[in-house]
């Protein structure tokens, strides 16, 4: 609530300090070194240093951000970084807050790359990545059953579930073209879903007016919201 | 020209994952398949190590699939330079082009019946392929010999009972809450090296 009204009192002015292109990369930089993981992790930290520490942007545009970086394609650490790099300093931001995330990662991974392998047929080594791979499966678990508790439980975003699980384990079937299929497939859904209510609501308050003479116009709202 | 191949198969890969890292796992187990770039192992390997490095877990894998590709080409550590900015670059890039966008027109964006539409399939389709990414690596670490999509008579052959082992106690272990905060995978990460490495040196005395 305190948000809310703060950001009535001035409204077209979150950010009414000009950030430098500078501060942006120091600070994206500075989260992707020092966030493990990436996700949800990163994005209490942004939050924390961007909206708290800051006040570079408002609660409520973190939370517009994060609608974007969930639903537009990518990662959602770096989906955020180039939000709210745009948001600031338009294209120029977008780009420099995106490296500055991505930077820290692509340095040590590259370094690290050299040494993997390296010692790659050592058989200690060996021996502690067969641990590791072990926990790997059980991180895949954990991602799985956060993402399935996200989801809503309907029959339709079951049975997706369930097909796209079979087709992917079962055959050589593209992965990207199961996604594709997913999203017609939902496009189709709330289209036949709304066209339905669209029907419901124009024969309910028919039906419904030769019984009640006249008591139709109510019914029609509560037939449509259906 | 691999890099080229990198390029586009990572592009693809941006632009098709929704849901954030663990989301993009089954493509990047089917390109490293298909093109023979990586063996499955040495990719659940990377997932380990992309998981306890700094930064989002996507990019770590990303950059390291980049990288080990390049170095396998004539080029050295100059194709692995090359690659990891390569795959590093291609999938941030599609999203870095789509946020503008879709920033620019949010308020059209967040009712578009379209959109809302499409993600309403996507999501549990990904949450689905999230989970054959489960079963195909659960395969790999337990089962090596058994592929799902040929069964055939020798795929039981090997059977891992240590890493069966090390799941069955590191899962509840990853379920504990410490002051309502669950373990970090790291610590998970590092312990199960340490088991890992433990059982290894037991074999080697008594042997």
């Amino acid at each position: 609530m305190k948000n809310k009204i703060k950001q009535n009192e001035i409204p077209d002015e979150s950010s009414p300090k000009r950030v430098s292109l500078w501060q942006l990369f120091a600070t994206f930089f500075k989260t992707g070194l020092f966030t493990f993981g990436g996700g949800y992790a990163m994005i209490s930290i942004l939050e924390e240093e961007l909206v708290a520490n800051k006040k570079w942007i408002t609660t409520q545009d973190m939370l517009d951000m994060l609608v974007i970086a969930e639903s537009t394609p990518g990662v959602i650490a770096v989906n955020t970084a180039t939000s709210v790099g745009f948001k600031l300093r338009g294209v120029l931001g977008a780009i420099v807050a995106t490296l500055g995330v991505v930077l820290p990662s692509f340095l040590i991974i590259t370094a690290l790359t050299f040494v993997i392998n390296e010692f790659s047929s050592n058989p200690w080594y060996q021996a502690a990545f067969t641990g590791i791979q072990a926990c790997v499966m059980i991180l895949i678990i954990n991602a799985f059953v956060k993402l399935a508790k996200q989801i809503e439980k309907t029959w339709f975003s079951i049975v997706l579930l369930i097909a796209a699980f079979a087709v992917a384990v079962f055959t050589n079937f593209d992965v990207i073209f199961i996604i594709l299929i997913g999203g017609v497939l939902g496009v189709a859904y709330t289209l036949i879903k709304e066209r339905i209510n669209a029907k419901k609501s124009r024969e309910l308050p028919l039906a419904e007016s030769e019984r009640l003479d006249g008591d139709g116009q109510g019914r029609d709202e509560g037939g449509g919201e259906q | 020209m691999i890099f080229l191949q990198l390029f586009w198969e990572y592009f693809k890969i941006g632009l098709f994952t929704i849901g954030g890292g663990y989301a993009m796992l089954p493509m990047v187990t089917q390109m490293v398949e298909r093109h023979a770039w990586l063996t499955e192992g040495e990719l659940i390997n990377f997932i380990g190590v992309a998981e306890s490095t700094p930064g989002p877990f996507a990019i770590n894998l990303a950059t390291f699939v980049g990288s080990t590709v390049g170095y396998q080409t004539s080029l050295g550590v100059f194709g692995a330079i090359l690659g990891s900015i390569t795959a590093t670059v291609a999938v941030i890039l599609p999203s870095l082009i789509i946020i503008i966008v879709v920033t620019v027109l949010f308020e059209k964006f967040k009712s578009s019946k379209y959109v809302n539409g499409a993600l309403l399939g996507i999501r549990p389709v990904v949450v689905g392929l999230v989970l054959s990414a489960v079963v195909t690596v659960g395969c790999k670490v337990i089962l090596p010999n058994l592929k799902l999509t040929a069964i055939e008579k020798d795929s039981f052959s090997h059977f891992n009972w240590i890493s069966l082992i090390i799941v069955a106690v590191f899962l509840p272990l990853s379920q504990i809450k410490i002051k309502k905060k669950k373990v970090h995978p790291i610590f998970l990460i590092l312990a199960s090296a340490v088991v890992g490495i433990v059982i290894f040196g037991v074999f080697q005395i008594v042997q």
